[in-house]
């Protein structure tokens, strides 16, 4: 008896969500199917532009697909969610920013495979002969999913949210340069735009970045409240080639192919539908992708990277990223003042092999903040004088007075304050601990003691960029940095009581090139200025450079001409589409 | 027994109330702040500041926590840091989904706890008590991850890869196509993605359940009353199960209220492996990102369940035992 009601239970449990019925259909006409749409129930917000959507979405209702290549699902698979949802106003990882961008919002511009400018929501733009006024003429076809044609409004409030403080939008550096306040951008007309700003290089850059939002249904949302709006993470509506269809918290986002994507852009993607599953563990994750269950695997693990490749199903992309890992080090540690020390411990430090052994070879060694792709990057600038060679970072040592004087194996200055320090890193990142571990092993040959601590990640944020005095020697960290270059932030002498200052770098001749080069507009005048900042930098060793990791990805083969590269994973997912007789058999 | 029910809900109001408030000034006492996420050279030091602003951080501790308890007497858990969406509406989405699991779990493991540590007990010494016990402490002394990562490597990767007869996905509670399906389709597949997760959280339980029942049937194998069954010639399926087991059952009831906590905590890995979107995955990411509204909202919601079930083993006892009565 009891054991019945118990099946009754699961049962009664299992059947949560819309019991309709019928397959779903084949690959037929395209539909914004009720089924999959789920934006918000209850949420009055909600429903009103979920209904809007689909009336708008039902003009196309039927409309034959318009060629044998649409049609298909594709799944990707995430370790994480999506925090912020499609708000582009949140503080948000760059995961859920690229999501924003090439999936269910657009911007201004985007980059081409060289990574210049070209147009996407604005048809082209202009900056007057002074470099102050910047203007962007918007395409007049691109509608938001609820029917509205996307205008000059949009990008003003896109623009004016951002630059309100109390929004507290995560990337305010990118309008450094950027005039803002009340009237500080113009709509000449319904698509054309104007902004005033002080004339710097890689202007263009944040427009690659910042997704424009709907005004229509937001202006009247204070700016202290857009985070907690529903919009965010229950009923997005967009304007790129996907349609929000569904979000199941934690677990996955559905979007649906935009059948009103201009033609001009592309039109409608070739898939129906796109599902971005959040998978937390790895092994989970590879699992699925080796099963065939999901087709795109985001970031394995350079371990898993074999996998990928002796599959005959799958095919492992890997391209530079924008991320680099270092050693940041506290020079106001007496341990850590002297330019040599800093630079003794990267001699010492072996990140040629640390990238093949660690990396498995996808990645390349770093000895500065300029992305591999960059224009102003030279791979060979300092890689003379930080080329692994423990000998000569002995000899900096002894120079420098840090010698064994007791022969303890440990080297002491003249006051016999031995050269031992910590190195923290955040748990759970075992690439992040293999380094520090390896470094420990390595640098303990040429008589420096440096102990590996693992920090819980709040906590080293805390004691690294806001506890004064600053609790770290030294620590390991990276990230992936925006195409505008500017380490003011990092390096510069007035920056060094502000959070990012934590190396406490005070060097004149740093400051004037930080200075100088964002506002060095002449790709020709700023590219030998990067060479000699970089020089700089080699030579004051702020950070143990330590490489800048590809990004990897498992795509199965199944899904065609997709194209992966520095500007993301998703930078051309309208054109990926499945062979007929590849698709999930059955249904949609 | 309705007066007991009621005098021990409300005596847990205080209960729950007070490890909550623990909770609250544990997490919000750590180091480490909720604005720091997405800490970069990208934010200015302003920007991280309204962000403390507009989460409400800027206020004094105890501030903070009456303006919670308030919220919370009005039923808001407030708005999640790192979902950006009302707590409650999260849990509404996810509690159901760890409740299922748990559950399944609970009730498989009892099943086959029992049912094992019965066998054990009847046909005590012989190979197949040897063997149940020898099976039993292996999957008893197993971490549960470790369990779930070789069901995933066992059940998905190689059946799929070597084209077993059995297979079964190793994540998510449905699929893809979920929406298309048919009722029963619908709860076939919702079955067959819980098969997995729901026998890794259970063998490991199962395996303590047939402990305690064996031990507990041998007790009372050895009553009088069992042998005056016997003498008056009921057939052994009768005494086993109508006299011996009604009685053995008591201590074992007491696991499932002892159980609950272990088993949401044991979800947490499950939950994790399996990309199952429930509470307990939910929490331990709240813990990481500092995310104090899911914090408080998961743990109050687990100390309720913890009191509940506890409650639930205290009803149970009545139930299964004439002697006990809640007057």
């Amino acid at each position: 008896m009891r054991r019945v009601g118990w099946v009754r239970t699961i049962l009664v449990l299992a059947v949560v969500g819309p019991s309709a019925c019928g397959d779903g259909g084949g690959t037929g006409s395209w539909s914004l199917d009720p089924r999959v749409v789920q934006a918000g129930a209850g949420v009055p917000f909600c429903e009103e532009v979920t209904a809007r959507v689909s009336e708008f979405m039902s003009g196309f209702e039927g409309q034959a697909p318009p060629s044998e290549q649409h049609g298909g699902v594709v799944v990707v698979g995430l370790p994480g969610e999506l925090p912020g949802g499609m708000n582009a106003h949140v503080a948000a990882p760059n995961q859920s920013l690229q999501v924003q961008i090439f999936l269910n919002l657009m911007t201004l511009v985007r980059y081409d495979s060289d990574l210049i400018a070209t147009s996407y929501l604005a048809e082209s733009w202009g900056v007057s002969d002074d470099g102050r006024e910047l203007t962007f003429y918007l395409r007049d076809d691109v509608y938001w999913h609820d029917g509205e044609l996307t205008d000059a409004y949009d990008v003003a409030y896109t623009f004016e949210r951002a630059t309100d403080p109390e929004t507290a939008f995560p990337n305010d550096v990118w309008w450094t340069f950027v005039e803002t306040g009340p009237g500080a951008v113009e709509v000449i007309d319904s698509f054309t735009v104007r902004f005033h700003m002080t004339p710097h290089a890689d202007f263009i850059d944040p427009w690659t970045m910042m997704a424009i939002m709907p005004q229509h249904l937001l202006e009247d949302v204070p700016a202290a409240e857009l985070r907690a709006h529903p919009y965010g993470s229950v009923c997005p509506v967009g304007n790129g080639p996907f349609i929000f269809a569904e979000h199941r918290q934690d677990a996955s986002w559905t979007f649906q192919a935009n059948p009103a994507f201009p033609e001009g852009l592309g039109g409608r993607p070739y898939v129906d539908r796109l599902v971005v599953r959040n998978i937390t563990e790895q092994t989970t994750l590879l699992t699925e992708l080796l099963t065939g269950n999901i087709d795109v695997y985001v970031a394995p693990t350079p371990d898993q990277a074999e996998a990928i490749r002796d599959s005959d199903r799958l095919e492992l992309v890997h391209f530079p990223n924008r991320q680099y890992v270092f050693v940041g080090w506290n020079s106001r540690r007496p341990q850590l003042a002297d330019k040599r020390v800093r630079m003794a411990i990267t001699k010492a430090t072996n990140r040629d092999e640390i990238v093949a052994a660690l990396l498995g070879g996808y990645g390349v060694v770093s000895n500065g903040t300029i992305p591999s792709r960059h224009w102003a990057y030279d791979a060979s600038l300092g890689a003379d004088q930080t080329a692994f060679d423990p000998e000569a970072a002995r000899l900096l040592l002894d120079q420098a007075g840090w010698i064994d004087r007791d022969g303890d194996g440990v080297r002491e200055n003249a006051g016999g304050l031995p050269l031992s320090f910590t190195i923290k890193y955040p748990p759970g990142n075992q690439l992040w601990q293999n380094v520090a571990e390896i470094m420990q092993a390595q640098l303990s040959t040429i008589g420096i003691e440096a102990t590996p601590t693992a920090v819980e990640g709040g906590t080293l944020i805390q004691q690294v960029l806001f506890s004064r005095p600053r609790e770290f020697d030294g620590w390991i960290y990276g990230w992936t940095i925006d195409l505008r270059l500017d380490d003011t932030a990092l390096f510069h002498s007035a920056w060094t009581e502000r959070p990012n200052g934590w190396s406490g770098t005070q060097r004149p001749d740093i400051d004037r090139y930080l200075e100088r080069l964002p506002l060095t507009l002449d790709e020709y005048v700023a590219k030998p200025m990067w060479g000699e900042y970089q020089e700089l930098l080699v030579d004051e060793q702020p950070f143990t450079f330590l490489f800048q990791p590809e990004r990897l990805v498992g795509v199965n083969l199944r899904i065609q001409d997709v194209v992966m590269d520095i500007r993301g994973e998703w930078v051309n997912v309208q054109d990926w589409w499945i062979p007929s007789s590849e698709r999930r058999r059955g249904r949609r | 027994m309705t007066t007991f029910i009621v005098r021990r809900l409300l005596g847990a109001i205080p209960l729950v109330l007070g490890i909550a408030t623990i909770i609250f000034f544990v997490v919000n006492l750590a180091p480490g702040d909720p604005a720091d996420r997405f800490s970069s050279p990208s934010m200015s030091p302003e920007a991280r500041e309204q962000i403390r602003v507009n989460l409400g951080l800027d206020q004094p501790i105890h501030i903070r926590y009456v303006r919670w308890l308030g919220a919370l007497a009005q039923g808001d858990l407030g708005v999640s840091f790192s979902r950006n969406r009302p707590v409650t509406d999260i849990i509404q989405e996810l509690l159901p989904n760890t409740l299922l699991l748990s559950f399944t779990a609970i009730g498989v493991a009892f099943v086959l706890g029992i049912l094992l540590g019965i066998l054990q007990a009847v046909r005590q010494y012989s190979l197949l008590d040897s063997i149940a016990s020898i099976v039993g402490l292996f999957f008893y002394s197993m971490p549960s991850f470790w369990l779930a990562l070789m069901m995933v490597l066992l059940f998905s990767l190689f059946a799929s890869v070597w084209g077993w007869p059995i297979y079964f996905p190793a994540s998510d509670i449905q699929s893809i196509d979920y929406a298309f399906l048919s009722p029963f389709e619908k709860v076939r597949d919702r079955l067959w993605h819980l098969t997995l997760p729901a026998t890794s959280l259970a063998l490991v339980l199962a395996a303590g359940i047939a402990r305690y029942t064996r031990a507990s049937m041998l007790e009372e194998i050895r009553q009088d009353f069992v042998r005056t069954a016997r003498a008056k010639g009921l057939s052994e399926r009768v005494v086993i199960f109508k006299h011996t087991l009604r009685n053995a059952l008591i201590p074992v009831i007491t696991l499932v209220g002892l159980y609950l906590p272990f088993l949401f905590s044991g979800t947490v890995f499950i939950e994790t492996v399996f990309a199952w979107p429930g509470m307990g995955k939910l929490v331990v990411d709240a813990i990481l990102q500092r995310d104090y509204p899911i914090i408080m909202g998961g743990s109050l919601v687990f100390a309720m369940m913890v009191v509940v079930g506890n409650l639930v083993a205290d009803v149970l006892y009545a139930v299964v035992d004439p002697r006990i009565r809640y007057d």
